[in-house]
């Protein structure tokens, strides 16, 4: 591994991400968070949930190296500077998906991003993961149509096939399974998960349904206040609930 | 300490602020149209020293017209006399001028929008701002515009002048516009693509290879096929001007024509132009409507007629 260490500090092998004193946003006099130190490790599902508009999505542009950070320091893979090609999955809120092309023309993009190099970006092995990607998420009679002629679900599976394609080590995945029937989800969710765990990749997943969010994740960060925290009291809070029930029920 | 009655005060006036924002917030469109219009007509008034001469204008021009051009002469149909027409009679109209004018015009406007596209494509992605740092788009820019700032006309004289009259000349000058006006049409395409895919293919590493032809060049594909069919027709119509110079097709019997003051002839062929140019604009909203979002909706049609007819003009002619 080429983990090149910054100011003297060891870094843990088993980090993928780690994020240390930053501030993020699009204006330092509002910054949606402030001074955030946060570790994601490899193989581990995190959730992060939080109201509309705190600023989720940001978190992840940034990790993601689409916005830079206002202050602080982003490490992906020990190395402070933009993921290399193929390393990061990013499944984006609205999904980026090029609408006049085929379902797969876009997830073989995923897949020449993970599996070729830049400057000869052809492989036959790469439609290969392609096709298997695109029949991962059940869209096998799919395969020719234009995006712009799919439902907002398929398209969301569309997505996650690009990435899953890739083979990425670390996955960002903004609210991607939205928009899906409970059997679909849950198809989408363990080719994800198991993808994860296969791979001892890491998945950082803003995921505002909590149960949802418990269902996939090792832990849950709640944003909130310009801070990331813990989601702690819930296990409590969980069983008052079910007392609660018992007790409205008997 | 605030009174009451200041407090008062100051909501009157915020309320007289409200109404007059939402006035001009509803007129704003209107007013700086006003203004657009007002502009011109005052620039037009200094320039214009006696509008007498409109007057004039419309006289001269029937006078022109009844003596001049009309009935056009439709005799530039018929076979020439010389080369001897060697076709059978059906279709000897193709031995005549305005035929082979026509056919060298739309050859030549042809091949300059292809050979124009194939040199523009390259340029204009170096061109697009969202794609390349200053330092590449500015010079890609430099070299659009250049070739965009003289006409096609001008180009055609300095061809003419370097390898002669003919055809060549003709298709070498449209390219060199082609490729500036077609550049600039499509990097503006380039950079009207969504941000979305662009970021989710920043994000997983893509190189330049694949961002332009796997990205941008399918997601603007609507607007780069119909710039250019209309880039197409404007040659085409721009081919009927460069052959005045010498450089092939309608242009030059159009010319010959008028050095001979023979304006009956002339207006047959510029007839012939404007259809051939109606014709062109059906061709191209039928291959349009292949690629646009609406096309999906209205297609398939139920005849090849059909894509000339807005839809709901189909469903009233569907046989029930
Ligand atoms: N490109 C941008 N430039 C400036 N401000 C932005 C930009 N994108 C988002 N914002 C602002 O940043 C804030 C956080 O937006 P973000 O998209 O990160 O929210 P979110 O937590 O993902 O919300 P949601 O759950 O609704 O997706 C919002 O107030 C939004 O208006
Ligand atoms: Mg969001």
């Amino acid at each position: 591994m080429s983990s090149k260490p910054k100011r003297g500090d060891v870094l843990d092998p088993k980090l993928a991400v780690e994020i240390r004193q930053a501030t993020i946003g699009y204006s330092s006099k509002e910054p949606l968070l402030s001074s955030i130190n946060i570790q994601f490790f490899k193989g581990e599902i995190v959730a992060i949930a939080g109201p509309s508009g705190i600023g989720k999505t940001t978190l992840l542009r940034t990790i993601a190296g689409l916005v830079p950070p206002l202050d602080g320091n982003f490490f992906i893979d020990g190395k402070e500077n933009k993921p290399s090609r193929g390393e990061l999955g990013y499944i984006p809120q609205r999904l980026g998906l090029v609408r006049h092309a085929s379902v797969y023309h876009n997830v073989l993009l995923g897949a020449l991003a993970g599996h070729t190099s830049p400057w000869f970006p052809y492989s036959s092995a790469a439609k290969k993961i392609a096709l298997e990607a695109i029949s991962s998420v059940g869209l096998d009679d799919k395969i020719r149509t234009p995006i712009r002629r799919l439902s907002g679900g398929q398209q969301r599976r569309v997505a996650t096939a690009r990435t899953l394609a890739q083979r990425p080590s670390i996955i960002l995945a903004d609210e991607f399974l939205g928009e899906l029937d409970d059997e679909t989800m849950n198809l989408v969710m363990e080719k994800v998960t198991s993808y994860v765990r296969e791979s001892n990749a890491t998945l950082i997943v803003v995921e505002h349904d909590i149960s949802r969010a418990k269902e996939m994740a090792d832990r849950i960060l709640i944003m909130e206040d310009g801070r990331l925290n813990p989601f702690v009291n819930e296990p409590i809070s969980i069983e008052l609930d079910k007392e609660f029930e018992k007790e409205v029920n008997n | 300490m605030k009174s009451r009655y200041l407090s008062s005060a100051e909501e009157t006036s915020d309320v007289q602020e409200t109404i007059l924002s939402s006035i001009w917030f509803s007129s704003r469109w209107f007013v700086l149209i006003g203004c657009l219009v007002f502009l011109s007509v005052v620039v037009t008034n200094s320039m214009v020293d006696n509008w007498g001469r409109l007057a004039n204008g419309s006289d001269n021009l029937f006078a022109f017209i009844n003596e001049s051009l009309w009935p056009p002469d439709w005799s530039v149909t018929e076979p020439q006399a010389y080369p001897v027409c060697t076709e059978p009679e059906w279709r000897d109209f193709t031995c005549s001028t305005a035929w082979i004018g026509v056919i060298e015009t739309l050859k030549i406007a042809f091949v300059a929008t292809i050979f124009g596209m194939i040199i523009s494509l390259p340029i204009s992605l170096l061109a697009a701002r969202n794609l390349n740092p200053w330092w590449v788009s500015f010079p890609a820019r430099f070299i659009l515009a250049a070739s965009r700032s003289l006409p096609s006309i001008i180009w055609a004289i300095f061809f003419v002048i370097l390898v002669g009259l003919g055809p060549l000349s003709g298709i070498l000058a449209m390219t060199v516009y082609t490729v500036g006006y077609l550049g600039k049409l499509q990097y503006e395409a380039i950079e009207g693509v969504s941000r979305p895919p662009l970021e989710a293919s920043e994000a997983m590493g893509h190189g330049w290879l694949e961002r332009s032809f796997g990205m941008i060049i399918p997601e603007s594909a609507n607007g780069l096929i119909s710039q250019l069919i209309f880039m197409f027709e404007y040659n085409f119509r721009h081919g009927t001007v460069i052959g005045i110079v010498g450089a092939g097709g309608i242009g030059y019997y159009i010319n010959l024509y008028l050095k001979f003051l023979q304006y009956d002839k002339v207006i047959a062929y510029l007839l012939i132009i404007f259809i051939v140019v109606l014709l062109l604009d059906l061709v191209s909203i039928a291959a349009r409507s292949f690629f646009t979002e609406d096309g999906d909706v209205t297609r398939p049609p139920s005849s090849w007629w059909g894509i000339f007819l807005p839809s709901a003009m189909i469903d009233l002619l569907k046989p029930k």
